[in-house]
């Protein structure tokens, strides 16, 4: 491992984990926004149970202007890219100022959706920066450790959500196929069995999302 | 000038500037907020033979300063032979009594000082001001060049401007020239600093780790960082952009919470190179600045290539008595302020006030320089894509590494207000890029 301290080393993890938030809520933000449009009022309420985050909405339209936008709700999306952006504003020598551009063209986005008529399509750019954030991370940065704790911090956040979301077997598993390998090359220490226990979880005939999520929390 | 292809580019480099994060923070009635640093792309042009004289101006000046440190921390050989007045150093707020006897490697006191100057519509250039503690902006002039050719390079392909982009390799050799073996790190604050962006830049362009006080450790008389794997390494050089007594709780002021305690004791035992050294703020108080032409002439016997702004020491009956009679003309500053704050123009109070800082100024002249208000030529900034004068000044960076070396560049800040002389980033103003012709 190179000389990477706990502190970056959290920071990169949280930074993976903060950005796939932002992507999958975003996405998922994105379907439940289609069936609003077919006037289904309390979609939305589904909506926050589904991913877990305290209703504080008075109703649809007030879901839908601050869920994306608002600063002072601490699960909005826009809080979950500042938190992605307070840990890359902290790591540039790190990861280096072109990866840390594509969190800071999110942001402007972000910004620009609130103000928008068309604030979906502006959102589309958002994830297009984070997309960009992943691409760039895989392009520029040489250290395999620096990598490999931001890419652990996404699969990790990816699983979390996933299972909080029910999403079937097939996925979950393609899921921590994909993270496993990225833990073990991190270079930080970490929990064998619970890797292995949650391939078990999945492998299960009735998923028990609420241990995976357990498991998946504690992998480090 | 106004036909430079670039000019049309402007708000092509501002949103590259704010793509890259380039900001600073600024703290406004208890909250704190990045704000973008506005770069006007018509740059500050100085033709070669003009830099060479402020080249060999600078190199003067700091290396007299660097001997005044070495001096005023071992012999005061300058105080013993009258040249300053020992209440100009002792009651400095600079002064660090914790620093006498401890001798730096290679005894470079100044790595990397920031000289303000100004040109007056004289055409004579002025220091107005020596930064020898933490001085900050060489970042935002690199990075600009590096935007403003990306965004025309039809501009630069026949022009012949030095490019100022090697500022990192200057800094890099400067670190290794005092380095006693380990890593090179840059100590920060944290990013609620209002130079957060500075730190990170010039750690991603230069190499350097960038680090805050936790990741630090002192070990056996040396400093170590300790790596998320548990291991310790040596670190061999600190470029610190914390303030000095905020470096080490157990040496300075103790509630210091972004400090590492016993690095000064490192330090002192010659086991780790802090750049710049503690206790510079003796060579830039304002009140010193007053007498840097007689430290050129006594350490190294030689006239000053570059004057100072023409200042009066109201700590002195003759220039107390000058001050008062041509209060209206001069500009005041107190000695313990910096960034804009603390400056006033004496044809701008109301009776009132002037006659409260009078009384001020007499109870605390030793608090206080007067300065002569110096007028200085304005430079064209854009606006509304036209070309307006505003008053502008550059910052010179010298770096202290194998030899003196002067970067070829400067960051000249300008005030966006027509009425205004301070031009500092923390008021409102914004940036410009220098270029220095190489032939």
């Amino acid at each position: 491992m190179g000389i990477i301290s706990v502190e970056q080393a959290d920071r990169l993890y949280w930074l993976g984990r903060y950005t796939e938030r932002v992507y999958t809520t975003l996405r998922m933000f994105s379907k439940s926004f289609d069936s609003l449009i077919d006037g289904i009022a309390d979609s939305y309420v589904d909506f926050c149970k589904s991913i877990d985050i305290p209703n504080v909405y008075m109703d649809k339209a007030d879901f839908v202007r601050r869920y994306p936008f608002d600063v002072e709700i601490s699960d909005s999306i826009i809080s979950n890219l500042n938190r992605a952006y307070d840990n890359a504003i902290v790591l540039r020598e790190s990861i280096g100022s072109e990866c840390l551009a594509y969190i800071q063209l999110a942001i402007y986005e972000m910004n620009k959706a609130a103000n928008s008529k068309s604030p979906l399509i502006e959102l589309q750019r958002v994830n297009d920066n984070l997309l960009a954030f992943y691409g760039i991370v895989d392009d520029q940065i040489d250290s395999e450790n620096v990598r490999n704790i931001i890419k652990a911090g996404k699969r990790i956040e990816r699983i979390d959500m996933y299972a909080r979301l029910g999403i079937g077997k097939r996925e979950l598993m393609r899921e921590i196929n994909r993270m496993i390998p990225r833990v073990e090359r991190c270079g930080l220490e970490y929990h064998k069995d619970n890797l292995l226990r949650l391939r078990g979880l999945v492998e299960e005939t009735v998923i028990d999302y609420y241990k995976i999520v357990s498991e998946v929390e504690s992998i480090f | 000038m106004q036909h430079l292809e670039l000019l049309e580019h402007t708000d092509t480099v501002n949103e590259l500037l704010a793509r890259y994060g380039v900001k600073f923070g600024i703290y406004k009635n208890n909250t704190f907020k990045e704000q973008l640093f506005p770069f006007d792309a018509i740059p500050r042009i100085i033709e070669a033979d003009e830099y060479a004289y402020l080249e060999r101006g600078l190199k003067q000046r700091v290396v007299a300063l660097n001997m005044f440190l070495k001096d005023i921390y071992s012999k005061k050989q300058i105080v013993k032979d009258g040249v300053i007045p020992e209440d100009f150093i002792f009651a400095s707020s600079g002064y660090m009594a914790e620093c006498e006897g401890a001798v730096p490697p290679k005894d470079i006191y100044s790595h990397i000082s920031g000289i303000d100057l100004v040109k007056g519509k004289d055409e004579r250039w002025y220091i107005l001001e020596d930064n020898l503690r933490v001085p900050s902006g060489a970042s935002y002039p690199m990075i600009a060049r590096e935007l403003c050719r990306r965004s025309s390079p039809e501009t630069f392909k026949d022009l012949k401007i030095e490019d100022n982009r090697n500022y990192a390799a200057l800094l890099r050799r400067t670190f290794d020239n005092v380095n006693v073996g380990g890593h090179t790190v840059i100590l920060t604050p944290g990013r609620y600093n209002a130079a957060y962006f500075e730190h990170s830049y010039l750690a991603e362009q230069t190499g350097a780790h960038l680090v805050n006080g936790s990741e630090l450790t002192v070990k056996d008389d040396k400093l170590y960082f300790i790596t998320a794997d548990g291991k310790y390494e040596r670190v061999g050089a600190v470029y610190r952009r914390i303030s000095d007594e905020y470096l080490d709780p157990m040496n300075f002021n103790p509630e210091s919470l972004i400090g590492i305690p016993h690095i000064y004791d490192v330090f002192k035992k010659g086991n780790v190179a802090l750049l710049n050294a503690p206790g510079n703020g003796v060579a830039d108080d304002k009140g010193i600045y007053y007498f840097v032409p007689k430290m050129i002439q006594y350490y190294l016997g030689e006239e000053p290539v570059l004057s100072n702004a023409p200042t009066y020491l109201p700590f002195y009956e003759e220039d107390m008595k000058y001050v008062l009679e041509h209060f209206d003309d001069l500009v005041l500053k107190d000695v313990a302020e910096a960034g804009g704050y603390g400056v006033v123009f004496g044809n701008t109070m109301t009776k009132e006030q002037k006659e409260n800082f009078l009384n001020l100024l007499k109870a605390e002249p030793r608090r206080f320089i007067a300065q002569e208000v110096i007028d200085f030529q304005d430079l064209d900034i854009l606006e509304d894509k036209k070309p307006i004068p505003r008053k502008a000044d550059l910052r010179a960076f010298v770096l202290m590494a194998d030899e003196p070396l002067v970067w070829k560049s400067g960051l000249p800040r300008f005030s966006r207000n027509p009425d205004s002389f301070i031009v500092n980033s923390s008021q409102g103003g914004g940036f410009k890029d220098t270029w220095v012709l190489s032939q």
